[in-house]
């Protein structure tokens, strides 16, 4: 018995140890855990964008107004920089304008004459998570601060959106991704392992149409993914998209992530001969993109160095516009960017999946 | 499927493969390898032609080069009229081809991927559901049509790849090793299947190192050995080419030392040797030599406990042509196939 046990130890460890590579992703994971889910998940959340408008008739600051802004500027945490970066706004309008287009995560008004009856208003970003709560904990620290006893009347401008909800986005950009990470790379590797790819390539049928049967393949069970979980998240979460526009800007936006994502996925694919090279690697990426996409955590809450990952990260800008088109209901003029950067990085991708995936058919 | 126009350039109709000087090295950091080395030669229409040699002697290579899988490095190849190095779709169009490893999907019944590979090789649509069925009934897997692959023996595997390969009825089909790992009944029926296929007037070239499956199959066989091609002729020409011809066995219980000289005094036969109570002797015509042989027997008073006469089989060729027999592969360079140069 233990000739065999030993025997099929030895044979298994000789494989293991065959693989270098495989071996150092597999030790590296685990520290890459640590690094990358450690700290986007419990990074302090500073710089907060805010903005804070005097009421009209303004003639002159109030003595409110000049105490709130400075307790506000500088509000933070024993040993942390500042929570919230001020703005000081003109009027009502301006600041609710770039409150709605997420310049800022909430406006502050505060009242023009100094009778401590008179209401701060705070219309604030309710569809991001945690930052609400920071931004409410921090106006009423001011506000002791500055020792008056006006009352504070918070407006939630997205109603009360749960956690579930903030993360359901973020759960469809998963579904994209791990349908084309885990199912479509897998099937293509299969494939030219099992000689199926070869197979084609001694029927007249075109290189162009096998790359184009692929990743189109891909990218609609990716769409399919992506929208069946949209689906559930309304059903689930209670999320609600309102117009027809945001419904079909939706599914635009989880096209162009699938279809670029997908090329990526058989770019990466055709790269690697083994199965096993290919998910040390995957799970890698999905790994630091997922992480870094603000899926789980508001971005804001990331350490530098890990924010900067985020602005390469295609799935951030995902997660970003999506949030945009269900949690706040803002449309094209918000995540024209997000559309933006998410085309050049499709595009990019797509002739990056053509180029590779060719060269293992010539 | 599209023949040659009337009046193309190309070659003469009877040849519809032109292999000329054709060379393939493999180059790999400071080391290369000569896997097809100068081979010249034509393929008829309607035969069946088989590339014979051991594992590593290029065979498999020049299959390659033929369905525009992979580029000579030197020398060409015409298929058809079109020539493999600038006309590799429209060459994919005429050749159906069965690679050595198997590249069914397992996971699709037997229908479905036939159907799936009739539309890679653009058979109408119309008739596409008719051809199937009638390629499975070929391959006698008309009741496992609407079954996985995966459930398929060795055998059953192999007989609907080589049909799928005839799906559009191809002017030539590539069989690249057609039964290898198979057993003897599983391989009597690819056999089969060959040889009604080649009566549709279709051209086949089959890759072997089995000399009973060219022996059986081949019109002509050509010899390769470490890339090079050795001889090429009927299976019937080759063993005529034998100086030894056919090889009678006698057994014996007790060896006289006045035996062999007495038989060689006969003149009948070419030699004669005595090994492990066994006189191992080479004639022309072994039947005719053989009442005098067991008179010689007769003579000395010595008793033969068995008899056989065996004619040269293509194996006896490719010993007589390398001095190696053919199943113990391309010698020293057997894993790398073909010759090494430094």
């Amino acid at each position: 018995m233990i000739r065999g046990a030993i025997a099929i130890f030895t044979r298994d460890f000789k494989k293991f140890l065959s693989n270098p590579f495989v071996i150092v992703l597999t030790l590296f994971m685990p520290v890459m855990y640590l690094v990358i889910f450690g700290n986007a998940m419990g990074g302090a959340i500073t710089h907060i964008p805010l903005g804070v408008v005097q009421d009209q008739p303004y003639t002159t600051e109030t003595p409110l107004f000049t105490a709130a802004v400075e307790q506000l500027k500088n509000f933070h945490q024993p040993d942390k920089p500042n929570v919230f970066d001020v703005t000081v706004y003109s009027s009502e309008e301006v600041a609710k304008l770039a409150l709605s287009q997420g310049r800022i995560s909430a406006a502050v008004i505060f009242p023009s004459e100094l009778s401590a009856d008179r209401v701060v208003r705070v219309y604030e970003d309710s569809s991001d998570y945690m930052v609400p709560s920071l931004i409410e904990g921090g106006i009423s620290a001011a506000m002791a601060g500055t020792g008056s006893s006006n009352p504070v009347a918070i407006n939630r401008i997205y109603g009360n959106v749960d956690y579930i909800q903030f993360f359901g986005v973020g759960v469809i950009v998963m579904a994209i991704f791990m349908t084309t990470m885990m199912g479509g790379a897998f099937a293509l590797i299969r494939d030219r392992e099992l000689g199926i790819i070869e197979g084609y390539l001694v029927t007249p049928v075109k290189r162009s149409s096998i790359i184009l049967g692929t990743i189109g393949s891909t990218t609609v069970r990716a769409f399919m993914a992506g929208f069946i979980i949209f689906i559930f998240d309304i059903l689930i979460t209670g999320v609600m998209v309102r117009r027809m526009e945001d419904f079909l800007l939706v599914l635009a936006v989880i096209f162009i992530a699938s279809i670029g994502v997908t090329s990526l996925v058989v770019a990466l694919a055709s790269r690697f001969s083994t199965q096993q090279e290919y998910a040390s690697t995957v799970a890698f990426f999905n790994l630091i993109l997922f992480m870094t996409s603000g899926a789980f955590y508001p971005t804001i809450g990331m350490p530098g160095w890990l924010v900067w990952i985020a602005w390469f990260n295609p799935e951030a800008y995902t997660v970003h516009a999506l949030r945009s088109i269900i949690l706040r209901g803002q449309g094209i003029g918000v995540i024209g960017t997000d559309l933006l950067a998410l085309c050049i990085f499709s595009t990019f991708a797509i002739i990056l999946g053509i180029a590779t995936y060719r060269r293992t058919l010539e | 499927m599209s023949g040659p126009a009337p009046g193309s350039p190309g070659p003469s109709s009877d040849r519809i493969i032109r292999i000329q000087h054709l060379t393939k090295v493999f180059r790999e950091k400071k080391r290369s390898v000569t896997a097809v080395d100068d081979v010249s030669l034509d393929v008829f229409h309607g035969e069946i032609f088989g590339l014979l040699g051991p594992n590593g002697a290029g065979k498999s290579t020049i299959i390659r080069i033929l369905t525009t899988l992979m580029q000579p490095t030197s020398g060409t190849a015409w298929v058809d009229r079109y020539q493999v190095t600038r006309n590799d779709e429209e060459i994919r169009g005429i050749i159906g081809v069965c690679p050595q490893n198997s590249t069914l999907d397992v996971e699709l019944t037997a229908y479905d991927n036939l159907e799936f590979y009739g539309k890679l090789l653009n058979v109408e649509e119309r008739i596409l559901h008719d051809r199937v069925m009638q390629l499975l009934e070929m391959a006698d897997l008309t009741d496992r049509a609407h079954m996985p692959v995966r459930t398929f023996s060795g055998g059953m595997r192999r007989k609907l790849e080589i049909v799928r390969a005839f799906l559009h009825r191809p002017l030539i089909l590539f069989l690249d090793e057609p039964t290898i790992g198979l057993d003897p009944d599983s391989r009597w029926e690819v056999w089969q299947q060959i040889e009604k296929l080649n009566s549709e007037k279709t051209t086949i070239i089959l890759t072997t190192h089995y000399m009973e499956e060219a022996e059986k199959l081949c019109h002509r066989v050509a010899f390769m050995d470490r890339g090079r091609l050795i001889a090429l002729d009927t299976p019937e020409n080759h063993k005529r080419a034998i100086p030894a011809g056919d090889l009678i066995e006698i057994g014996i219980e007790t060896m006289h030392e006045g035996l062999l000289p007495a038989i060689m005094a006969t003149g009948l036969v070419k030699s004669v040797e005595a090994k492990d109570n066994r006189v191992i002797i080479s004639a022309l015509n072994g039947s005719r030599v053989l009442p005098s042989l067991i008179a010689v027997f007769e003579k000395f008073s010595m008793p033969m406990t068995s008899i056989s006469i065996r004619s040269p089989t293509l194996e006896d060729v490719f010993i007589h042509l390398t001095g190696r027999k053919l199943d113990a592969g391309s010698g020293k360079n057997s894993t790398a196939g073909g010759r090494q140069k430094p």
